[in-house]
């Protein structure tokens, strides 16, 4: 591995892959994104369409898309908040711009096609990523390049041929994004004849170790005020 | 035998002569493998149609008037500059008094060799203070579009979103004894469910206080709600809170989400 590209332990900018505390929360939110439909569809399919409109009909590509369109919340989010925030670099700026937009569409594009089975927003704390450069840089590269090897995985899986048309459009668009991000910051855009893929389990992990998956802060309540009146 | 082999010779060179020929008109050499890779191709099923298509991506607004908030995840003391050594100003808490997470306006961020820290306006007197924490201390940022401005001459709101207004309503305002403070603050929860007629059906903190009642309950917060009396609105007429009729403050909820911005004037 070249020593610039990013491991694990370094997109976990807080270095708090060994916390184990504060991961239940996470996990589980990894855990329903992956499965949580397997157990109501088990065996069945999912007959619940939208009128004049694909829908993903089988637990297993509901399952899919479901991990899918967590992973382009965490990637959108990301990308946007950098952007808001301005602090990086004009070219890395740039490329979140772009980039950002694209994965806000993708996640549009996944949500519809989920229906009822969408997944709401997590909560996200990219704890400081989003205005260091080097970090920020180091978890794009990390993202994208999994991003794209992780679609590769998840293709041959998927039972409708209509989701694998929709799947290898994004494919392609997130090698570009991490070709552009490498070629951004010295990498080699493309380092191999033939790419791996990386399954939904190791990007789970990776999520995970990341801690940008939180729960949202309660900021509504039943208790009766006692503003001044 | 002579005329075989001259007959052989013969065909030999009719078939380079063929060859060289057909490779004149056909330079590339591919002419049937193309055609046969068509031929091919053209048996092939038709191409299925993708399940979604992509819509035209979005950029951000530059325009876009964004402010930030983010929750207190744990018990720290805001100071008065972006270093542990700073002058303390305030301890901020985890929760309100209502038990909401703690939410903080954030203003600025500010990278030292110690790590990054987080510029934030704190709900305490006096009003418009501000403070410093580090970055770990707070969660995710959140972003909201939307931003309130209270006219006490007036006694009119109004919200903002991107700038633009999209609500205006009459409110009521502190009398002359219990005044509303004026300066710049934020919405920081959402109370609704409480059943007391007199706060109205819904009502948010808010992390102004007021300066003349800072014996009351729960620190004084001004909060901005409902009402049983709206025969008042507009008017000086509350304890430093800003009310709403009750229709009003109702439309407000739904346009107006917490941590957004709050400018009394």
């Amino acid at each position: 591995m070249n020593e610039l590209e990013p491991t694990l332990a370094e997109i976990d900018v807080d270095g708090a892959l060994q916390e184990t505390a504060a991961a239940v929360t996470r996990g589980d939110f990894l855990r329903r994104a992956a499965t949580a439909t397997a157990a109501a569809a088990a065996g069945a399919l999912v007959t619940e369409a939208v009128a004049g409109a694909a829908v993903a009909q089988t637990a297993n590509d509901i399952a899919i898309l479901r991990f899918d369109q967590v992973l382009e919340y965490l990637q959108a989010g990301l990308y946007t908040e950098a952007e808001r925030l301005g602090a990086l670099k004009p070219e890395t700026l740039a490329w979140a711009r772009v980039v950002g937009a694209h994965e806000r569409a993708h996640l549009q594009a996944i949500k519809l096609l989920l229906g009822e089975h969408a997944v709401k927003s997590p909560g996200f704390n990219y704890a400081g990523v989003t205005s260091d450069e080097a970090a920020f840089v180091k978890t794009a590269v990390g993202f994208e390049d999994l991003t794209a090897a992780l679609l590769k995985w998840q293709a041959p899986r998927l039972d409708s041929r209509e989701i694998v048309a929709a799947a290898v459009s994004l494919h392609s668009v997130e090698t570009r994004h991490a070709a552009w991000i490498r070629k951004l910051v010295g990498l080699q855009p493309a380092t191999t004849a033939f790419d791996k893929p990386a399954s939904q389990q190791k990007m789970a992990q990776l999520i995970d170790s990341t801690h940008f998956l939180v729960s949202r802060p309660v900021t509504s309540s039943r208790k009766k005020p006692r503003y001044t009146g | 035998m002579r005329r075989r082999v001259v007959a052989g010779a013969l065909v030999a060179v009719a078939a380079v002569a063929v060859g060289l020929v057909a490779r004149a008109a056909w330079p590339s050499g591919t002419h049937d493998t193309a055609r046969g890779l068509a031929r091919e191709a053209a048996k092939l099923p038709p191409p299925e149609q993708p399940a979604f298509h992509v819509a035209r991506p979005r950029l951000l607004s530059r325009s876009e008037t964004a402010a930030r908030f983010a929750p207190v995840l744990h018990t720290v003391q805001a100071v008065a500059g972006p270093e542990a050594g700073a002058p303390p100003v305030a301890p901020l808490d985890v929760r309100t008094p209502e038990g909401t997470a703690n939410v903080v306006l954030v203003l600025g961020e500010r990278r030292r060799p110690t790590g990054l820290w987080v510029h934030v306006r704190l709900p305490v007197l006096p009003n418009g203070r501000t403070g410093w924490v580090p970055r770990a201390a707070l969660g995710g940022y959140e972003f909201v579009h939307t931003h309130l401005v209270v006219d006490r001459e007036q006694r009119k709101a109004t919200l903002l979103d991107d700038g633009r207004p999209i609500f205006t309503a009459p409110v009521g305002i502190g009398k002359a004894s219990s005044p509303t403070p004026s300066g710049e603050f934020y919405v920081r929860n959402r109370v609704s469910g409480f059943g007391d007629p007199f706060y109205g059906p819904i009502a948010f903190g808010t992390s102004a206080r007021s300066a003349v009642l800072t014996d009351w309950p729960d620190g004084g917060f001004v909060g901005i709600h409902g009402t049983n009396e709206p025969q008042l609105i507009p008017g000086a007429v509350s304890h430093g809170c800003i009310r709403l009729r009750n229709a009003d403050i109702l439309r407000l909820a739904r346009l107006m989400p917490v941590g957004t911005p709050l400018t009394i004037r």
